[in-house]
């Protein structure tokens, strides 16, 4: 990218709120594949896609027919396509440039999560996990599912269980289960209420294929994979985040996965799974909060896969923990006092973003300090003092010495104007399809088109502007305007900030006409 | 004037006059072709901007509604949307499809407005004024997103880099800033021999800057290095913010009006001068190549009013 002249010694993570989103109550959140677009679902059952560039709305996706609350978003590969899944059982593909429809289906339970496949740039089967059954993979053209088997069969004859097309049956109180696609989309990661993780290919036989026990059979209430595929998170029940290493290779997991369990020899049916488990994930790390014994919710990694955060889950507090990938507890970033329900890092940048219980949306970013070397290039910043030793022919007259020029590059060298670099850490980037990264901004035309006047608001604005001081407050003031704050003291405290500010240039009049516009929003 | 024996690049064939379009009652300050190829924008001190075809170069429609001179114009990416910097100190957005009405009116500045430009996702725009800031500006609502107190003498250029994350500003006071678009936080400042930037842009690729001073120079900077990497001279720019830019189209060149009354083309690698091309009546103040085929556009101050059209015979 463009940017690497930034100093990359300051640790990548963020540190502050840097801003917050509000539009109606949100409940869960998913970056597109680049992070430019935040798709945000709604308690009213719509979508609203922020372009994240210019934190403003980019898209809408409302449909009169779903008007129960969201609870899950995923977007598709290429960013064409958004999955929604609501409390009214239902599941909506939605087309994001057009806005409209693409099919919905009605499922037997609500669920709790719906992830598209990852492998494919329109993809039509997805991995639903409903609130009290087994997984299952749903194909949204024909509505049939397949339910996913989420215990290893107990004596060995019986096979895994065959698919069925109805959901779950008699089996008795089921705590929701985990599942997630692996970075292709050929494998599934089950994550069962015994604590074992379970290998599944969803293409061949519904089976499972390997399984990896947690040591304290915990229930695993949540499972995802870093961006790059290569590492795996799980969230149990006994307060424990464990990070794992995917053993397979990411273009033909399957397909090793195969092997492997042709090759294992064992009598003992979970016995041979346990072993070919232990060749696909290897436990690498540990994180918890040994003095507090905190349950985790939502935990995932940082776009580049160093970092690892986790909300917690207790409630009436809004605490995001990071850790480094060599399980040292980085930071612990706090927000108002509102229990965080989702969380997401963005794919490249050091942002964090987490929703909170009343549907604020907050983004954590760096907390920028002003690099003074980059006003004039010879500046250079000492971390502290220097005592300055001058040289032994600094202040020597030298006749006619002017400097010389160094020209220390080539001037002669070939200059390559067009070719862009490929960016790293998109690596699989096929060109084939391409990528939605933007929704178009069309400007909402203005009211009136006055060639001096205009409405009266846009003469504050511009008045506003001219003096330099009130210019800051001008801005305070207009993002009052802009995005109400949640908290009643807040919002009083900024305008009277900005009537101070105001009261000392003059023009009390006008200014104090403007600023009770505030208060009344 | 053709320079032969390159070594492996064909010969380098002239541009010769096309047309020449004499529709604006003042100078002309800004000429560019639409990012598909089909309009050609124009703006000038008579306060209007006149699109036209690109293929035959009929007048299309003319944009009033500045009260002032316009300096500066820029294309959306999708070639949907103009945006003019004018005197009156306001940056209108404008539809480039019929009606073509005035769709946004960005108030702000609070000096004549000097540069502008869009991101190349279009939803930001960024303009330098004579107030020595710079302003990003969001497109769908109009709203200022930040104010950057940028340089201490008039900002006279503005340019997004190809992903939209960096911003290079030139000024009158001699420096070419490197901002990061998203914090607005100076990432770098190139110096070149305190002489008034006039024109800085990014290279279509955005690792290289060009930067054209007052002291008749255009240096092509590898800014990460903070080194300038070439140098051309042999035109004259002492006084006005000549604009220039690349042409890819047909092997890589330079392109800069002058104040000698020509537009320069120099080859990028070897920096000779290729050719000069004559014409108007006086200062060339702004060119812009075509996207796709092998055409310029210069325009002329206020002894000449017009646009010059030249193509490359095939």
């Amino acid at each position: 990218m463009n940017a690497q002249i930034i100093d990359p010694l300051q640790g990548d993570f963020p540190e502050v709120i840097e801003e917050y989103l509000e539009h109606g109550v949100m409940k869960c959140i998913a970056f597109n594949r680049r992070g430019t677009l935040l798709a945000a679902g709604c308690v009213d059952g719509s979508c609203v896609i922020w372009d994240f560039e210019t934190r403003g709305i980019a898209k809408e996706l409302r449909d009169k027919d779903s008007v129960a609350p969201i609870t899950s978003v995923c977007w598709s590969k290429y960013g064409h396509r958004i999955l929604v899944s609501a409390a009214d059982k239902s599941l909506t593909l939605w087309d994001v440039v057009s806005g409209k429809k693409i099919t919905r289906t009605i499922l037997e339970q609500t669920s709790l999560l719906a992830r598209l496949h990852p492998g494919s740039s329109t993809p039509s089967t997805c991995l639903v996990c409903p609130l009290s059954s087994a997984p299952m993979v749903v194909d949204l053209e024909t509505g049939t599912t397949t339910v996913l088997p989420v215990t290893v069969p107990e004596t060995v004859n019986e096979v895994a269980a065959p698919p069925r097309n109805k959901s779950s049956d008699a089996t008795p109180h089921f705590t929701p289960t985990a599942a997630c696609f692996n970075k292709r989309g050929d494998l599934v990661y089950v994550g069962n209420s015994k604590g074992e993780i379970l290998i599944i290919d969803h293409n061949r036989s519904v089976e499972i294929q390997a399984v990896v026990p947690i040591s304290t059979a915990a229930v695993i209430k949540n499972i995802a994979f870093s961006r790059n595929g290569m590492y795996l998170l799980t969230n149990s029940n006994d307060r424990i985040i464990r990070m794992y290493e995917n053993l397979l290779p990411q273009r033909d997991g399957s397909i090793t996965l195969q092997e492997l369990v042709k090759t294992t020899d064992n009598h003992d049916v979970l016995e041979k799974l346990k072993v070919v488990g232990s060749k696909c994930l290897v436990l690498v790390r540990e994180f918890q909060d040994t003095i507090t014994k905190m349950h985790w919710k939502a935990p995932c990694f940082s776009g580049d896969g160093e970092w690892v955060i986790a909300g917690s889950a207790s409630k009436g507090e809004h605490k995001i923990y990071i850790w480094d990938k060599a399980g040292y507890l980085i930071k612990i970033l706090e927000g108002p006092k509102e229990a965080l329900i989702d969380l997401a890092w963005h794919p490249i940048h050091p942002i964090v973003v987490s929703v909170s219980l009343a549907g604020f949306v907050y983004i954590w970013a760096k907390d920028y300090t002003e690099n003074w070397s980059a006003f004039a290039p010879d500046f250079k910043e000492l971390e502290e003092n220097e005592e300055y030793v001058e040289r032994e022919d600094e202040f020597d007259l030298m006749p006619e010495t002017e400097k010389v020029k160094e020209s220390g590059v080539n001037e002669d060298e070939e200059v390559d104007i067009v070719t862009v670099e490929k960016e790293d850490g998109f690596s699989d980037s096929d060109m084939s399809q391409e990528e939605l990264c933007f929704l178009p901004a069309i400007p909402c035309p203005d009211e009136q088109q006055g060639k001096g006047g205009g409405s009266s608001s846009k003469l504050m604005e511009s008045t506003h502007s001219e003096s330099p001081v009130s210019e800051d407050a001008a801005m305070e003031g207009l993002a009052a305007n802009n995005a109400s704050s949640p908290h009643e003291g807040k919002l009083l405290l900024s305008s009277f900030r900005f009537l101070c500010n105001i009261l000392f240039i003059g023009g009390v009049q006008r200014f104090y006409s403007h600023g009770t516009e505030i208060v009344r929003i | 004037m053709t320079s032969g024996g390159q070594q492996s690049a064909p010969l380098y064939k002239p541009y010769r006059l096309l047309k020449t379009l004499r529709d604006h009652e003042r100078a002309v300050s800004c000429v560019k072709f639409s990012n598909d190829g089909n309009l050609l924008a124009s703006a000038s001190l008579d306060k209007t901007l006149i699109l036209w075809s690109a293929s035959n170069f009929s007048l299309l429609t003319r944009l009033v509604g500045h009260s002032e001179g316009v300096s500066d114009i820029a294309w959306s990416s999708d070639s949907h949307y103009i945006c003019s910097a004018s005197d009156d100190r306001t940056i209108r957005i404008w539809d480039a499809r019929a009606p073509f009405d005035c769709l946004k009116i960005l108030r702000g500045h609070s000096d004549y407005v000097f540069c502008v430009n869009f991101n190349p996702q279009s939803n930001l725009i960024v303009s330098g004024s004579f107030d020595e800031t710079i302003r990003i500006w969001e497109v769908t609502t109009g709203k200022c997103a930040q104010v950057i107190k940028a340089h201490t003498q008039p900002v006279t250029s503005v340019h997004f880099n190809r992903d939209g994350s960096l911003i290079v500003s030139g000024s009158h006071d001699g420096t070419c800033k490197i901002w990061e678009a998203a914090t607005g936080t100076c990432i770098m400042t190139l110096f070149s021999d305190r002489a008034a930037v006039s024109f800085a842009k990014f290279s279509p690729n955005g690792k290289f800057i060009l930067t054209a001073t007052l002291d008749s120079t255009l240096k092509l900077w590898n800014y990460k290095l903070g080194k300038f990497l070439k140098i051309y001279t042999g035109h004259t720019n002492k006084v006005y913010c000549v604009s220039s830019t690349f042409s890819v189209t047909n092997g890589k060149y330079i392109v800069s009006g002058s104040e000698d009354k020509c537009v320069y083309l120099w080859d990028l690698q070897q920096k000779t001068m290729i050719q000069k091309l004559e014409g108007h009546s006086d200062t060339v103040i702004s060119v812009s190549c075509h996207p796709i085929a092998n055409r310029i556009a210069s325009a002329g101050l206020d002894g000449d009013r017009s646009i010059k059209i030249w193509v490359q015979d095939p």
